[in-house]
């Protein structure tokens, strides 16, 4: 059936075999596999819990940022002699004050200064601040700044920010271009030569918001010449380095501490400014100073999902396989860089996952205009492109008449290949994915089958587990943990600099030392995210921690385990490989008679020994390509993921009523199940909202119209379909025992599952996200229109009123 | 986002409560419920030197059925209370529906039907179907009170027929009725939580399928909740079919003039007045119940 190769063109991917530890025989494990209750659960539904903004410290004064009101202006003079004098006001302060150092995330392309100098950006940039001693007073020190602006032309649409007349927004980078990609594998041209169909398709992406539960929050505190500094974050160690760089102290001089945090998604992983102005403000007044965002300036800092305009152009041969994919996107990244190179990188990247072809062109243009900066949010750069590219795919199915299910089961990767750009990747089971979605959906009994106004939809999504180099350039290995067994072996304690928000990575890496030191879950404490008292970790971001922080914690409970056993070993008279220990049981392998606790082995340690500690660390290899942004994308593994939806279409309204949705995930050793499936379910929450609801939207002068949960409208609970969330069997040689990631990957294939269910439903193609009710009802109407049926103009009718 | 300082008030009876905001003059509002005010005043929009809250008058809270004056809803009954209310859904049950489809379950916990009208935005989801119920409000003043047909209670967006420095709002009547059939639809942008893009309600009395009278009231498209009068006359003494129940949707969006704005524009709006017009109209025909 499958056609022969075109002559001379590369047409399937490089095999790899990886050099680890190949999958055991026997996983008969202990604790990890099982759905241990979190380990912070009842400190969290008891509201004992005590996230940044519930501490209280002695004198603690709060503060508050004043934030431009304008898209771009120049400043030309501030006035804070009123805002002084109010009583209460304990210090005002603007750029004169601080360090003018620019600071970014992205290290290429550090921009932002802590206060604006000469220009604000846009609505909501950072002009001054002041810490009083209450938050009252806080606002009416804000109102009392006085601040002169030259209004400046804004640039607000990203299609005309690379205009030769379009207003420069920073001098440093003409043309508002802020990330330039052209990136080239294989011979693309060559590929839709050859290509029996060649089809181009365009797409618009939205610009959404991560709307964690918790608002940022910072507390900063000097004790002397050291800095500390309370935050809501999803990384400590990016916090502390970029802290420490702005102000010129060494990072021994700044602890960050995470408390409980409520939500992140991407958004609380660089410094938010609060930090910044925090730390002056305490340092000033000689008190702790509290500052947090609310609501609506969460929305104006933003750091969300980028609006990305994506052309994309594929090549096939007659049976559907992909030749070739060229793909030319436009990506608004507001008025910094935030992280947007890596997700202007990531949006190409990505793509290359879970088909697999060899010739691939990928052209970026990142822009500034005068709009909150875009960084990344769930998926990073992945989302909106794989949307994009699974509707251009249906369309190229349907214009081959080919099953969509059947087209990507024919391109869909197979393990141990090489991606174009270079990603290796070890397990992959996207082929058991999509069959049994294909399966548990009952896509063959559904598919052109289903009643009028209902429709059913596939796409895929791939994702990293942990990215393959940190944001800035470092040889820190980039994950550490330590464990300390209690001087009666009754509870150990896990250090690790992992960052739990709300994931459950606490619970995990507790299971996995658990399992590894032969100890139960129960037993464990945790102590977590305090760059004085943890060892290094780059914290959550890029679905990192089960496998890059677990390898950690697997090498620090192995080293428990071994001298554990060599004490037992001399207690019981035996050779330590002869005795083996499995949830606090000391036991000979070959005579169950001789049997020891992990409490009396650990009792005797401490006593003869000192304290019983194991230490772990882990760096990935070297992975990836030699091409300019090749390390953006690398993984030590990927996981991989199909999802079918069936909606239903309100054929007169256009709303979009989504059923079911059945996820299968190839994410492989699961740890724990019950966490596991509730990520998927968040994972496919959020991609929901972006599909269908969620929308930041701009009035004419770049101001934010719905900077609320009412009108940023997250789906509710009575939004959600009934979700089926479903595994293969996997296992990743280059993941402790196994495990990939999965907290992201769910989010890549549902916008495009929901559209191509559309899209069946209806035959009606939506190409811009959110798939909103009025699209999908203007498309319905178009499509009547061009059947010749005659519809009624609702603007057209006699008006009554005077 | 940060309440400003004001005064409180917590009168034990109507009279004190009225004689307050007579003594206080235009600074003063009524709290009742807070659902709106409160939002109001911490982003700047309200700035009320004090707040008069009726959370003590007990009596207005009250929900009673009386063969002749009808259904007495007290000011301060919930939007949850209201739907819940037994007495509700045994006489007007579509009114029970309408309150379920207002915001969400938070809000519904704590707001009340004064408030709601008293707020007077044009997509607030109770005065549609109470016009289409012919439903009067009483107002009290120090001395005297008076009643306002709900249909005539709105002048204009966020604002009302109650004078706020001396009157009260104390309870929404509904008369009994030969309506054979209601019901108040909207279309929201997600299930809960979203304010009505249009909003219909309709009352009909069937005489078998001869429809011998007909109230439409739409919400969400005009600057007040509006009777779609032309509409209804395309309805009264005919035989009802799909086809004069579309006519009368396309009728219905003659009558009202919606604008453009984050939630839907003008276009969509009316189309969706015609079709949840037609809709509403269907249910309150068949469905069998006020």
């Amino acid at each position: 059936m499958s056609q022969p190769t075109p002559a001379g063109l590369k047409s399937s991917a490089r095999t790899y075999t990886h050099p680890g530890l190949p999958e055991p025989a026997d996983k008969d494990y202990a604790v990890i596999g099982k759905s241990k209750p979190k380990i912070d659960a009842r400190e969290k539904v008891t509201g004992q819990a005590r996230y940044t903004a519930d501490l209280k410290f002695p004198n603690m004064l709060y503060g508050k940022i004043l934030t431009s009101p304008h898209a771009h202006a120049r400043i030309l003079s501030i006035d804070t002699s009123e805002a002084e004098k109010i009583p209460g006001v304990k210090a005002v302060i603007t750029h004169k004050d601080v360090p003018t150092l620019k600071y970014g995330i992205s290290p290429a392309r550090w921009d932002e200064n802590i206060f604006c100098i000469e220009t604000v950006k846009f609505v909501g940039d950072k002009v001054a601040a002041v810490a009083c001693i209450d938050e009252e007073t806080c606002y009416k020190a804000l109102k009392a700044i006085k601040v002169e602006y030259e209004v400046l032309p804004a640039v607000l649409d990203p299609l005309h920010a690379m205009d030769e007349d379009a207003p420069q927004i920073h001098p440093e980078y003409p043309l508002n271009k802020n990330t330039e990609i052209h990136q080239n594998f294989g011979d693309v041209d060559e590929a839709f030569r050859q290509a029996d169909y060649v089809r181009t398709d365009m797409f618009v992406g939205n610009r959404t918001y991560q709307a964690p539960m918790e608002p940022h929050t910072a507390t900063s505190i000097w004790q002397g010449g050291k800095l500390t500094v309370y935050s809501s974050t999803q990384s400590p160690h990016y916090f502390q380095y970029y802290i420490a760089r702005e102000f010129g102290l060494p990072m021994g001089d700044v602890r960050v501490i995470k408390t409980y945090v409520g939500g992140g998604f991407g958004g609380k992983l660089e410094p938010t400014g609060l930090e910044f102005a925090g730390a002056v403000l305490a340092r000033l007044t000689g008190r702790p100073v509290k500052m947090f965002y609310d609501r609506a300036e969460m929305f104006a800092h933003n750091r969300g999902r980028h609006r990305q305009y994506m052309k994309l152009t594929t090549g096939v041969n007659a049976d559907g396989r992909i030749l070739g994919v060229h793909a030319d996107f436009i990506m608004d990244g507001g008025a910094y860089t935030s992280l947007g190179i890596a997700t202007a990188y990531y949006a190409g990247a990505m793509l290359t996952l879970t088909y697999d072809f060899e010739n691939y062109r990928f052209d970026m243009n990142r822009v500034y205009t005068n709009l909150p900066a875009c960084g990344a949010q769930r998926g990073h750069g992945a989302p909106q492109p794989r949307y994009a590219f699974e509707a251009h795919l249906d369309n190229i199915a349907k214009d081959l008449d080919i099953d969509p299910l059947e087209i990507r089961l024919r391109n869909a990767r197979k393990p141990n290949t090489i991606t174009p750009n270079e990603f290796v990747v070890n397990s992959c089971e996207m082929v058991a994915c999509l069959e049994q979605a294909r399966d548990i959906s009952g896509w063959a009994d559904k598919k052109g089958k289903l009643p009028a106004g209902r429709g059913i939809g596939v796409a895929t999504g791939s994702f990293v587990s942990g990215a393959g180099y940190p944001i800035y350039r470092t040889d820190l290995p980039h994950a550490a943990a330590m464990i300390k067994v209690a001087e009666d072996g009754t509870a150990a304690t896990l250090y690790t600099g992992a960052t739990d928000i709300g994931q459950g990575s606490d619970t995990v890496l507790c299971q996995m030392a658990a399992e590894a030191m032969g100890y139960t879950y129960e037993q464990m404490k945790i102590v977590a995210a305090d760059t004085e008292t943890t060892p290094h970790d780059f914290g959550a971001y890029a679905s990192r921690q089960t496998l890059m922080s677990g390898a950690a914690v697997k090498e620090a409970g192995d080293e428990v385990r071994k001298q554990l056993l060599e004490m037992a070993g001399e207690m019981v008279d035996l050779p330590p490989e002869r005795l083996s220990v499995r949830l606090g049981r000391i036991s000979a392998k070959d005579n169950p008679e001789i049997t020891l606790t992990f409490e009396e082995a650990a009792r005797t340690f401490f006593v003869q020994k000192g304290p019983l500690m194991g230490r772990g660390s882990y760096a990935p290899p070297k992975l990836g390509g030699k091409h300019k942004g090749a390390p953006v994308g690398t993984s030590p593994a990927y996981s991989f993921a199909a999802q079918v939806s069936e909606v239903e279409i309100d054929e007169e309204t256009g709303e979009v009523a989504v059923l079911d949705v059945w996820d299968v995930h190839d994410c492989g050793q699961v740890i724990n199940p019950a966490l596991l499936h509730a990520q998927v379910h968040g994972a496919l929450y959020m991609g929901m909202g972006e599909s269908i609801w969620e929308e930041v939207r701009f009035d004419a002068k770049g101001k934010i119209q719905n900077p609320t949960l009412g009108e940023y409208r997250l789906p509710t609970a009575l939004d959600m379909p009934r979700i089926h969330s479903s595994l293969v069997p996997s296992y990743e040689i280059a993941g402790p025992w196994g495990v990939k990631e999965v907290g992201e990957g769910a989010t890549l294939p549902t916008m495009g599952c929901f559209r191509n269910a559309i899209f069946d439903a209806m035959g009606i193609s939506v190409n811009s996200l959110p798939l909103t009710p009025e699209k999908v009802w203007a498309a319905l109407r178009e499509k009547r229109k061009a059947n010749g049926e005659d519809i009624w103009d609702p603007m057209a009718c006699e008006c009554f009123l005077e | 986002m940060y309440l400003p300082d004001f005064d409180y008030y917590a009168p034990e009876s109507l009279t004190e409560a009225t004689g307050l905001l007579m003594q206080l003059g235009t600074s003063a509002r009524v709290l009742a419920g807070g659902t709106d005010i409160l939002v109001k005043m911490k982003s700047g929009l309200l700035a009320p030197s004090a707040l008069v809250s009726l959370k003590n008058l007990h009596e207005l809270r009250r929900i009673r059925w009386d063969a002749d004056r009808g259904l007495a809803i007290g000011a301060l009954a919930t939007h949850n209370e209201i739907c819940n209310s037994a007495v509700v859904q045994e006489h007007f049950l579509s009114l029970s529906e309408a309150a379920h489809k207002l915001a969400n379950n938070q809000i519904r916990n704590r707001g009340t039907i004064g408030g709601n009208l008293v707020n007077a935005i044009p997509s607030a989801d109770l005065p549609p179907i109470l016009i289409a119920l012919g439903a009067y409000v009483t107002l009290a003043g120090p001395n005297s009170s008076r009643t306002v047909p709900v249909e005539s209670f709105f002048t204009g967006v966020s604002r009302c027929a109650l004078e706020p420095e001396r009157e009260i709002l104390t309870e929404v009547v509904i008369p009994p009725q030969k309506t054979t059939g209601s019901t108040y639809i909207k279309f929201g942008l997600r299930r809960s939580g979203a304010l009505a893009v249009v909003g219909v309600a309709a009352a009909v009395t069937m005489d078998g399928n001869v429809v011998r009278d007909a109230r439409i009231c739409l919400g969400a498209v005009y600057k007040v909740p509006t009777r779609a009068i032309q509409a209804e006359q395309v309805l009264i003494g005919k035989t009802w079919t799909n086809d004069l129940l579309e006519q009368a949707g396309r009728t219905a969006v003659g009558c009202c003039l919606p604008i453009s704005d984050i939630r839907g524009s003008a276009e969509y709006r009316r189309d969706l007045v015609r079709i949840f017009t037609r809709r509403a109209l269907k249910r309150a025909i068949t469905q069998g119940h006020v």
